[in-house]
């Protein structure tokens, strides 16, 4: 079967459509999405009634969380002042035009979504806010992908995608009893995988091209897809919904509008 | 007077007019002088000549005048002229000077060619003209202590043109542990320099001393480039806590600057 896997559309509604015409074309069989419905673009509503529309399986992004329970962005999210000031007047704007059906939908949104072994989260399994950079250290990774009790873990939430491969992970463990002398235990841990499908609406990877991420289960390939789209359509509806026009830049630019993680350690408490 | 040497300097923004000057400012010997008629008090070129260079009279254009009327014998003095400014000014032609035209290598004609006695092959930019005149903006901001990642980012949005076309750019900033940088950008060269002041750090409260942001460019948004300055501005709340945390890590260093403030 083959997976189309989304995530963060952030209310882009013109790079959504070009991604599901892509998915259409490369005749994916199942879509599923990561979640950030909603947040930083101009189109918070119509992104979430097309996704419902088509019955998309969806897990609960960090934006749409915070449109349900408040504002609650972990400190690791910011890379300056000006980005929170950003961040916030963004949240602000996307709450005050969410219409309540619709943030009623995205409280019904699940943390986690199951595929046979594959897992699907918007942040990690422990948190819609926590970053898998793909620097992350090793263990911690695996940590994550095994405490989701899969063997590939798909997830967003960073904006740029990455394939990370967990080989041949041999884990050493030294049990120590009473009275026994003591013996150390090996466990073998299969190859285990992260796959980062990237943003449909806001990407950070230095180009204004949506991405997202095929994958077929018969033969566990990974394809990336980086797909075109007329974002100027985009940054017109950014500064014609009174948004901060400097998303439209760098919209444009392919960088992030305020969020963005760079420190690999640290590990969000929310 | 007459013995006095007077060198007047010209050319495109960002060609590198201070850079050239600057190397006839490290000796000690002679009697310097610098000015930046039609830049005021306060621009980022006068106030960074002076902490560079302090045996350099730098002065002011209210100034000028005096000065240049009762300059001492062998003195050398440097006149920056902005790229703003009206070559064939009447102040200008009575001085007994040389004139010097710092330029592009690629720019072969121009009207500072006709003007100068001597070109001097400056950064290889590309020379936009004059016409039409390229807009100056400058934003004193003493006291203001930023970001630094804030700065950077504006400073990127800045320099890519994300609120006008910007040719030039230069400023001092203040830093939260009391530094305070020399921040350089021309157009079509790479990157944004930053240099560090030669200056004691300024670790209570906000700095009384000069520093600013001046563009060169062309539509220029410049509320929005005053809001997101100010947008990336520490608080005094935050500004303290800042002061107060460097402190408590140096507490040598501490003593040492009290004494120099
Ligand atoms: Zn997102
Ligand atoms: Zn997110």
């Amino acid at each position: 079967m083959k997976l189309a896997v989304i995530s963060c559309i952030h209310g882009n509604y013109e790079a959504l459509n070009a991604v599901l015409s892509d998915i259409d074309a490369q005749k994916a069989d199942q879509i599923y999405c990561l979640g950030d419905l909603v947040g930083y673009g101009p189109y918070p509503n119509a992104v979430v009634e097309m996704i419902r529309s088509l019955d998309i399986p969806t897990c609960q992004g960090c934006w749409d969380e915070d449109i349900v329970e408040g504002l609650n962005a972990c400190e690791c999210s910011y890379p300056s002042q000006l980005a929170e000031t950003r961040g916030r007047l963004a949240h602000e704007w996307t709450n005050s035009v969410i219409h309540p059906e619709v943030r009623e939908y995205l409280a019904t949104l699940p943390m986690t979504l199951k595929l046979d072994n594959l897992c699907f989260v918007h942040g990690s399994p422990s948190s819609q806010h926590e970053y898998l950079l793909p620097s992350m250290d090793g263990f911690a990774a695996l940590e994550r992908v095994l405490s989701a009790d899969a063997d590939v873990l798909f997830c967003g939430h960073t904006h740029v995608p990455y394939v990370r491969d967990l080989e041949d992970a041999a884990l050493s463990v030294n049990v120590q009893q009473p009275d026994q002398t003591e013996s150390p235990k090996q466990f073998q841990v299969a190859l285990r995988q992260i796959v980062n499908v990237g943003s449909v609406g806001e990407p950070r990877h230095g180009r204004p091209n949506a991405t997202y991420v095929l994958y077929d289960t018969d033969t566990a390939q990974v394809t990336l897809r980086e797909v075109p789209y007329d974002y100027a359509k985009t940054c017109l509806a950014i500064l014609e919904q009174g948004l901060p026009p400097i998303f439209a830049w760098r919209l444009a630019r392919g960088m992030e509008f305020a969020e963005r993680a760079d420190d690999p350690t640290h590990v969000c408490e929310r | 007077m007459a013995s006095s040497n007077i060198t007047l300097v010209a050319g495109s923004p960002g060609a590198g007019k201070t850079t050239w000057i600057s190397q006839f400012l490290t000796d000690q010997s002679q009697d310097l002088f610098y000015l930046c008629p039609g830049m005021g008090r306060d621009s980022v070129d006068l106030v960074r000549i002076g902490y560079r260079f302090p045996w350099v009279s730098v002065i002011p254009e209210n100034q000028a005048q005096t000065v240049l009327a009762g300059l001492p014998r062998q003195a050398q003095v440097y006149l920056e002229l902005g790229f703003h400014l009206d070559l064939a000014s009447p102040l200008l032609a009575t001085l007994p000077c040389q004139r010097v035209a710092v330029l592009p290598p690629s720019l072969n004609q121009s009207e500072w060619h006709d003007w100068a006695d001597e070109v001097i092959p400056g950064n290889d930019i590309q020379d936009a003209g004059r016409d039409p005149l390229p807009e100056l903006w400058r934003s004193p901001l003493t006291g203001q202590v930023f970001d630094p990642p804030s700065l950077d980012e504006l400073l990127i949005e800045l320099t890519g043109g994300a609120y006008g076309k910007v040719m030039r750019l230069k400023g001092i900033f203040e830093m939260p542990d009391g530094r305070a940088f020399h921040i350089d950008f021309v157009q079509g060269l790479p990157g944004i320099e930053y240099t560090e002041l030669n200056l004691p750090r300024w670790l209570q409260g906000r700095p009384n001393r000069f520093s600013g942001l001046e563009v060169v460019g062309h539509h220029l948004e410049q509320e929005t480039i005053s809001k997101t300055l100010l947008a990336s501005c520490l608080a005094d709340d935050v500004l303290a806590q800042y002061q107060h945390q460097y402190q408590r890590l140096h507490p040598d260093e501490e003593t040492k600057e009290v004494f120099s403030i």
